[in-house]
């Protein structure tokens, strides 16, 4: 799942076999543990999780329908900070922060999905595979802005492709819109979004059984086929979860936007920094809050389309008949 | 892909060739996916680190080499306090992540509902970043109305790095055998010393792995810092004001980020080397 730690494809067979049989030893084992200690836990961290993370995103919801005067929170609920949203040119921000995350991922996607099919089934080599998943899962934890910075060194006009370019004799003038501009933001948002979908993709197609991939082609059907037929509507649980994974952060974007587009690419959420700097709270609530949104809509058009695609219960029915 | 596994079967002469150079025309399109998105993670690292031995970061050549942006560290201390609080707030982070993650991870799959809690604690994984340091900056804020600073931060910290070191630990808590227990009970083992000698020592791994990302997570967090900050900095923080500034201070950030780059990978290698080598082994 989400950012799960990358598990060998023999542990990741040992948990679903774990997982199975967890009912049957969920019940005997509570006669053994001290179930208070469990049910105690458990109780602890829902209450400590509802304060922490549920009730702030109520409250942020709630904030969406105040409004601010002469810099003070009215606490008198209406509907004017979400008019005001959309009579202030945000909308136009909105779709661009949606153009450019789905882009981003639609990129990300089309990039990981070959890969994890062919780390997961294609490589042999288990210190290769180790690897690749060491340095995909590492940049989880680098400094986006210096990341992010050096691009500006490598892409400006008098960088690194500039000169180079100049002195083979390509062009003669330094192109201009490889820095600060659309391409930019996407181009040096490839990276650091690209584990978040990789990684779920690959486990779920780690777990999917050889078997029925030989099977399917000793029935005779083409790579294609199999591809199309047996895995891709197999591995949609781990597309989903990095859909979800990055179009999230993608649609919050702001180090890379704000370090490679210059000023001239604004995102949704440099309008909530600039409304948090004006101490407009409702206004940051409600574009907080319509981020989540977006997602939610987004993520419910994917399953939509997904559902329509490739009926996944009528999968799951036949694997198990 | 078994398209990919489709050649090292034995029958895999009753292919056609055409079949075959499709296949593997897809192999060498996949690698060259992941190679082109791990070249673009690691390219800039590699730049970084060379243009801080530069004397002017942001061109594009790194000639002419100078130490000058390290000696800039050592004459400009105002790094120091950002780079310290963020180690300390990482390290609060990682042990009580490792503390809940242990409790919640061993707790979850004797639970009733282990699906729906599981669901339950990674809910911070789906809202982006800037909406939860929003959404708790107006709960601690505007609401509860109490001066921001490293606490909040560190708070916003364990929502966001706690789902990922919880399954860490869920990753080996699920493959525990309860049968060990029964027989340390049946041996007359206390029930603390069937966590201690028994479940502890198993679980090790996973609760080592929740600490890291705990730390690493929070050493690197920027949009929630940005909102639960107050007026304190961490490193992530500073690094932006450094970096988006345009001012003479960019060039810093580049020797500092070096530092801290060999810093980490080190620890980072060890750890997956212990991960995938080691564990498979045994």
């Amino acid at each position: 799942m989400a950012g799960a730690p990358p598990v060998s494809p023999r542990a990741a067979h040992l948990i679903l076999n774990h997982l199975i049989s967890m009912i049957y030893k969920i019940f005997r084992v509570s006669t053994i543990l001290s179930a208070d200690s469990v049910t105690w836990t458990v109780r602890v961290f829902i209450v400590l999780w509802s304060i922490l993370v549920i009730a702030p995103l109520l409250l942020l919801l709630a904030f969406s329908f105040f409004e601010t005067r002469s810099y003070m929170t009215v606490y008198d609920p209406s509907l004017k900070t979400w008019i005001s949203l959309f009579e202030s040119g945000r909308f136009e921000v909105a779709l661009r922060t949606m153009r450019i995350a789905v882009t981003v991922t639609l990129i990300e996607l089309i990039l990981a999905f070959p890969f994890a099919l062919w780390l997961a089934k294609g490589c042999k080599s288990k210190e290769t595979k180790a690897v690749f998943l060491a340095l995909l899962t590492i940049p989880f934890f680098l400094d986006l802005s210096s990341r992010s910075i050096v691009w500006r060194a490598i892409l400006g006009q008098a960088g690194g492709v500039n000169t180079a370019l100049m002195q083979l004799g390509v062009i003669s003038e330094p192109i201009d819109w490889l820095l600060y501009s659309e391409f930019s933001v996407h181009f040096g948002m490839i990276a650091p979004y690209f584990p978040t979908m990789f990684l779920p993709i690959f486990l779920v197609i780690s777990l999917i059984d050889d078997d029925l991939i030989n099977a399917s082609n000793d029935l005779g059907a083409s790579p294609a086929q199999t591809l199309r037929r047996v895995i891709i509507p197999l591995s949609l649980p781990g597309i989903l979860a990095g859909i979800v994974i990055t179009l999230g952060p993608a649609l919050a974007a702001w180090v890379e936007p704000g370090m490679l587009g210059g000023g001239f690419v604004n995102l949704l959420s440099h309008s909530i920094e600039s409304a948090y700097t004006a101490l407009r709270y409702p206004v940051v609530a409600a574009l907080s809050a319509f981020v989540i949104v977006l997602l939610a809509v987004i993520l419910v058009c994917v399953v939509l389309v997904v559902r329509r695609a490739a009926n996944i219960e009528n999968i799951f029915r036949q694997m198990h008949t | 892909m078994n398209m990919a596994g489709i050649p090292l079967k034995s029958e895999a002469g009753k292919f056609s060739t055409g079949r075959y150079v499709a296949v593997n025309g897809w192999k060498v399109f996949a690698k060259a996916c992941g190679i082109f998105a791990i070249a673009l993670t690691y390219a800039p690292l590699i730049w970084l680190a060379v243009m801080s031995f530069s004397s002017r970061p942001l061109s594009g050549v790194p000639y002419p080499l100078s130490l000058e942006h390290y000696r800039a560290l050592t004459r400009n201390p105002a790094w120091l306090e950002p780079f310290a609080s963020s180690i300390i707030i990482g390290a609060l982070v990682a042990i009580v992540c490792m503390i809940l993650a242990t409790a919640v991870g061993r707790a979850i799959p004797r639970a009733r509902r282990p699906g729906g809690l599981v669901l339950f604690a990674i809910i911070p994984l789906f809202v982006p970043g800037m909406s939860m340091g929003a959404a708790l900056f107006i709960a601690f804020r505007t609401v509860l109305d109490l001066k921001l600073g490293y606490w909040a931060v560190f708070f916003g910290h364990v929502v966001w790095a706690l789902p990922f070191s919880l399954m860490m630990v869920l990753v080996i808590a699920v493959r525990f055998d309860y049968r060990l227990l029964e027989a340390a009970e049946d041996l007359g083992a206390s029930s603390w010393r069937r966590f201690w000698d028994v479940e502890f020592p198993i679980l090790r791994p996973g609760i080592v792995g929740a600490g890291l990302f705990g730390f690493l997570l929070s050493f690197n967090e920027i949009l929630r810092s940005t909102f639960l900050r107050g007026t304190e900095a961490t490193m992530p923080v500073w690094n932006w004001m450094m970096a988006a500034s345009q001012q003479s201070q960019v060039p810093i950030i580049f020797s500092l980020a070096t530092i801290v780059l060999f810093a980490t990978l080190p620890i980072l290698g060890g750890f997956f080397w212990l991960l995938f080598v080691k564990l498979d082994k045994d």
